[in-house]
């Protein structure tokens, strides 16, 4: 019989009971663009079988042409391109209208690839083979690079993909069921009729498990169960959905697919029990010519007629040891597959191998015969997928008469159900799912119990409605079937269909001396691919066993670990939540041409077109700038004093009501850590500022003190940051504009004098207060209003103070205006080693305080002179402004400091600077040379101040 | 003439129409929507300090963790201890409810007005702890999270007051938080209730 890779003539059955295809809703795609129909349901593979399609891909790298083998999510012969998306599983992917769909790394065609030319050369190829070549010359590995990048398996990414809507979900139910097969759907209802809340995640798009393919009464089972998962209102069926993993505490991810609003969404879960009833997972035979396409396992037959109502081939050959090929037999009948003849290991009766090209043309069995076919179905046995179990700390235990793996010992909070752990009837699955369900609630309750008698607002157990019932059961035993054990035919084949990893390369690597299964794992790369061992752990173990003559049960299996299927990084990115704070002043900005500034959190006006002459027209008239970002904090209590005592490093006893104070707070190292101003508005009430990037830490700072070092001190200390608008008002013209908006309160310079604050009505506003300070030099007043009236009383400001030439000037203005009067900014003219006297602040410094944060390290460094300095700097050429961070040089080469703050200066017309040099370059007049980025260097004088402008201060005290 | 123009503005931008109410620019639309979610930053917020087992704690009668309505209306709710927040209809007073001056000195009690410091948003309707599951990692059930629960937790990375406070036998939830993150949390809440077809409410005094 001559075998064809492809038939015109149509595969597509009646309708079948099961079906889950609609045939009412027909439609196109296209694949590697040609077009092809489809119904609604079908899977991207079932639609083109029916067509007659057998090749899907090429393997990993002898580029093999590849067609079903399991027809699941699993099947690792049908990973495809779905338009921008790479690495699609085509045998689960239903097919949408318009789908646009591709074969992976096939060139120039899947029908006929040149890399397939690997197979000529496979004797060079073995696994592990790069270990041993491409590794010299070394000046080639840019060329193997580029080589190799063309055999990479896998689809392509596009950089123009467009990003999907990735979501995230927090849950806390009393029971997740992993599995949605009869047992699972059982532990689920039971479960949810004592009260549990229920999560029951399924794979498939369906709930059923194997009943799905069953016979009549199977069917009608299915629907029953079904039906009482539809009316249990406290079950959440989550289809196409799997448990990702299971953490400690029984945190468990879920990634639930294509829901109808988001691509994925990762759920995190804290389930108080986990059941696993993730069933059966049917297992490959190892032959030669066991990836030919036309051998497929018996489930996948079975879900290709069944549920997609799809011929899988013409004639057949069945290779079978257990029941689940015997049914497989009858449906291929059904559909009117000639079965040529019935291969029955029980008998003692096997297959050799597959021969063919693109396609199976016949079987070799053991007894001679050549059997003529285009289909070969396998049932050799199963494969429990305990890697769920084996994340809660289960070493899965091998029964040789069954011929699989068993969970062994499973942590309270974990339970398993249905074929997982044992054989038997329909009826005794669902028996045991059912007792399974009750237990976990019963454990579930003991949880919720603890959780409720920590938390504070919990309800009561007995009182919360559909409180868990707690019911003693017991665990009925399921049967374990024999079952024979059938790993490898007398020829060598495939046994990691991902990997291309042959039962050869196995045996090859065991003889080089990776004789464990963890060594040969990493060695052959088996069980690495997309299926992660669920379908090949057991034959590779077996495998591995028969290479070192050790039972099965002493090789073991590999551990496995999350993700249980792979996770797009989309759903593990989800929603990405970055907070964005605005001042209430915000829309007039963007109003008017702001130029946007990220500043933490913040975003913050940076310039509206031209910060120099922002800069300009506050040193003439008056400028607004919003500085609602600084951090404050309302102080109260009678130990407030005894607070800023020990945070700052000066002195606050005597701090007047209405007086306003600079302080400078140091960590305990000494180093400067923020600064800002405190003024105190009433007995024992106190405003503090600090830093706006600085803010969250000096609040933490603050409450550390207070809870942990002075319990005892009667102080309350609350963020109101956000409480006020903030807006400094600055320029020659400031008092003229304030005197025309504020109430009830005396701005002339001898009663409201530099320094002070006093509370205010403000624009029709009640509860403002206002100080007199400034950090741009010139007269200025900083205002904070109720912030909800922000935005009014900026506008009010606006419109009052137009005939004064009133502007509003951003971040960069101030940063020039402050840079003219050398105030430092903590962070940017220090760093982290920069201790308070460095900075220029020794004025400030009162050692003889009893004691403050920062103070030994104060005492030390100020009985030393070896500590870089902060000096104003002017470069000798006007016209040159270096860019922050230069590093200032000494003679040597060596570096002697750095560049902290640079600017043009508009009021002086030249640039300056400050910068952190070392002491012996720190005197006044000294030259010193600053290197620039490109290498260059320029003179630059130190100045007997840090202030370029109007050092005495007299413009901001008038 | 000052006067006249002067508005309270929440930082949340009022979906339109838009109407003045007690001197505060708010939404007045109207949403009959199974989930609907309300700018409620104009209501009155109080906080109170003072130790967490003295006078001040017995004159609330609130236990840590929950909230509840006293005698006039305001919802007094302590999520941390040591604090409790009054919060009431806009332009209200709402520690005049509370005798605070019967608390025996020299126990520290802070009464701060901080209406305009928190914004405020209730999500109201039957999914409303399905778009918080979205945003919070809070467990949101009956048991452990009933009415009348108050608690403090990240919400969309910004740290947050939730008080579950059921209206008319409605699921609801009254959330404030510092005031700038407004616009985002809003912005936040709205995307993760789209699954859930969220709709904004006008603001109705008196809002609590």
């Amino acid at each position: 019989m001559r075998s064809t890779a492809t038939r015109a003539k149509s595969m597509r059955l009646g309708p079948q009971p099961g079906e889950v295809i609609d045939r009412e809703q027909q439609f196109t795609f296209t694949w590697n663009d040609k077009r092809y129909s489809a119904y609604s349901g079908d899977t991207i593979v079932s639609a083109l079988s029916a067509a007659g399609e057998r090749i899907f891909s090429r393997s990993f790298k002898y580029h093999r042409p590849r067609g079903v083998l399991t027809a699941s999510y699993l099947d690792p012969n049908c990973i495809l391109q779905v338009g921008d998306e790479p690495n699609v599983r085509g045998a689960h992917r239903r097919v949408t209208p318009g789908l646009a769909v591709r074969s992976q790394n096939t060139w120039p065609s899947l029908r006929f690839d040149v890399k397939a030319a690997n197979q000529s050369i496979a004797r060079f190829l073995p696994a592990g083979f790069y270990y041993k070549t491409f590794i010299k010359p070394q000046r080639l590995w840019p060329a193997y690079e580029s080589v190799l990048r063309r055999f990479a398996a896998g689809g392509t990414v596009s950089a123009a993909a467009r990003h999907g809507y990735f979501d995230k979900r927090y849950v806390h139910p009393d029971v997740i069921v992993a599995g949605g097969g009869p047992a699972g759907m059982a532990a689920a209802l039971a479960a949810a009729e004592l009260g549990a809340q229920v999560v029951l995640v399924e794979e498939e798009h369906e709930l059923g498990g194997h009943l799905k393919w069953g016979d009549h009464e199977e069917l009608q089972i299915l629907d029953a169960l079904r039906a009482e998962v539809d009316a249990a209102s406290n079950v959440e069926v989550m289809l196409d959905s799997v448990v990702t993993g299971r953490y400690d505490g029984n945190w468990v991810s879920v990634l639930q697919r294509h829901l109808p609003h988001a691509v994925e969404r990762l759920v995190k879960a804290r389930a108080k029990s986990l059941v696993v009833a993730a069933g059966l997972i049917e297992r490959p035979y190892v032959f030669e010519g066991n990836d030919i396409p036309g051998v497929m396992l018996s489930t996948a037959v079975r879900r290709l007629i069944n549920l997609y109502a799809v011929k899988p081939g013409e004639r057949a050959v069945v290779f079978t040891a257990n029941s689940e090929g015997d049914a497989a037999v009858r449906d291929l009948q059904r559909a009117g597959v000639e079965v040529a003849r019935v291969v029955d290991a029980r008998r003692g009766n096997h297959i050799m191998r597959a021969r063919g090209g693109r396609g199976l043309h016949s079987v070799d069995c053991d007894d001679g015969q050549r059997v003529r076919c285009d289909l070969l179905v396998t049932a050799v046995g199963w494969t429990a997928p305990t890697s769920l179990l084996n994340m809660a700390g289960d070493r899965p235990i091998y029964n040789q008469s069954a011929a699989r793996f068993f969970p062994s010992e499973l942590p309270d909070d974990v339970l398993a159900t249905g074929g997982i752990v044992g054989d038997g009837t329909l009826d005794q699955l669902i028996d045991h799912g059912r007792a399974t369900g009750r237990v976990a609630v019963r454990r579930a309750a003991v949880v919720a119990d603890a959780l409720c008698a920590a938390t504070p607002q919990c309800r009561e157990p007995e009182k919360a409605p559909g409180a868990l019932v707690s019911v003693h059961e017991s665990l009925p035993e399921l049967p374990i079937d024999e079952h024979p054990a059938l790993f490898r035919a007398a020829t060598h084949g495939i046994v990691d269909y991902s990997e291309d990893v042959t039962s050869k390369d196995l045996f090859g690597a065991v003889e080089e001396g990776y004789d464990s299964i963890e060594l040969v794992k990493r060695y052959t790369t088996a069980t690495m691919g997309p299926a992660q061992g669920k379908l090949e752990t057991v034959n590779v173990a077996a495998v591995v066993a028969e290479a070192t003559d050790c039972p099965i049960e002493e090789i073991g299996t590999t551990v496995w670990r999350s993700p249980y299927s792979p996770v797009t990084l989309g759903a593990l990115a989800g929603r990405t939540f970055e907070p964005v704070r605005f001042s209430p002043m915000q829309p007039w900005h963007e109003r008017h041409g702001a130029s946007p500034l990220v500043a933490g959190q913040w975003i913050r006006p940076d310039h509206y077109g031209d910060a120099a002459a922002e800069a300009r027209n506050v040193r003439t008239n008056v400028g607004l700038i919003d500085v609602t970002p600084l951090g404050k904090f309302d102080l109260r209590g009678p130990d407030v004093p005894h607070l800023l005592n020990l945070l700052y490093v000066n002195k606050w006893s005597k701090l007047e009501v209405g007086a306003v104070r600079y302080g400078v707070m140091c960590a305990e190292d000494g180093v400067v850590f923020d600064d800002g101003v405190t003024g105190r508005l009433g007995e024992d009430h106190y405003v503090m500022t600090a830093t706006s990037s600085g803010a969250d830490a000096v609040w933490e700072w603050i409450e550390n003190w207070l809870q942990t070092e002075r319990p005892d001190w009667r102080v309350h200390a609350t963020p109101v940051t956000s409480a006020y608008a903030s807006i400094n008002v600055a320029g020659p013209k400031s008092r003229e504009l304030l005197l025309r908006v504020a109430e009830g309160i005396d701005l002339s310079p001898h009663t409201f004098p530099y320094m002070r604050v006093r509370s205010a009505r403000i624009a029709d506003i009640d509860d403002c207060f206002m100080w007199r300070i400034g950090f741009t030099g010139e007269l200025s007043y900083e205002i904070h209003v109720p912030a909800a009236y922000g935005m009014f009383v900026w506008e009010t400001l606006m419109e009052t103070g137009e005939d004064l030439g009133v502007r509003p000037f951003g971040v960069e203005a101030q940063r020039i205006l402050r840079l003219e009067k050398g105030h430092l900014i903590v962070g940017q003219d220090t760093d982290g080693l920069t201790k308070a006297y460095a900075a220029g602040l020794s004025w400030a410094i009162k050692l003889d305080k009893d004691d403050f944060a920062g103070k030994p390290e104060l005492v030390w460094q100020s009985t030393r002179e070896d500590y870089f300095r902060l000096v104003g700097l002017q470069p000798l050429d006007e016209s040159l402004v270096p860019a922050e961070g230069s590093q200032i040089i000494d003679d040597d080469g060596s570096i002697a400091g750095r560049i902290t703050s640079s600017r043009m200066s508009p009021a002086l017309d030249r640039s300056i600077c400050l910068g952190q040099v070392a002491p012996h370059l720190s005197a006044a007049g000294t030259t010193v040379t600053v290197k620039l980025p490109d290498g260059s260097r320029m003179p630059a004088t130190v100045t007997t101040q840090h202030a370029h402008f109007d050092p005495e201060g007299a413009r901001l005290r008038g | 003439m000052v006067s006249e123009r002067r508005i309270a503005r929440s930082p949340i931008k009022p979906v339109p129409p838009v109407k003045m109410m007690h001197g505060w620019e708010v939404s007045a639309r109207r949403s009959s929507r199974a989930l609907r979610i309300t700018d409620a930053t104009p209501l009155a917020k109080t906080l109170v300090r003072a130790p967490a087992d003295g006078g001040a704690a017995q004159l609330f009668d609130v236990p840590l963790g929950h909230a509840a309505r006293n005698e006039t209306g305001v919802l007094v709710s302590t999520a941390a201890p040591g604090e409790w927040w009054l919060i009431g209809a806009p332009q209200a007073d709402p520690s005049k409810a509370i005798e605070i001056e019967s608390v025996e000195r020299p126990e520290l009690v802070s009464l701060l007005d901080l209406t305009h410091e928190r914004a405020a948003v209730r999500l109201t309707g039957g999914t409303a702890h399905k778009l918080l599951e979205k945003v919070c990692a809070i467990n949101l059930s009956e048991q452990v999270t009933p009415n009348g629960a108050a608690l403090r937790s990240s919400v969309a990375r910004v740290v947050t007051d939730i008080v579950r406070d059921d209206s008319n036998g409605e699921r609801s939830y009254l959330l404030h938080f510092e005031r700038s993150y407004g616009q985002y949390l809003f912005d936040a809440l709205l995307d993760a209730g789209r699954e859930f077809s969220v709709d904004v409410d006008g603001f109705v005094p008196p809002g609590i």
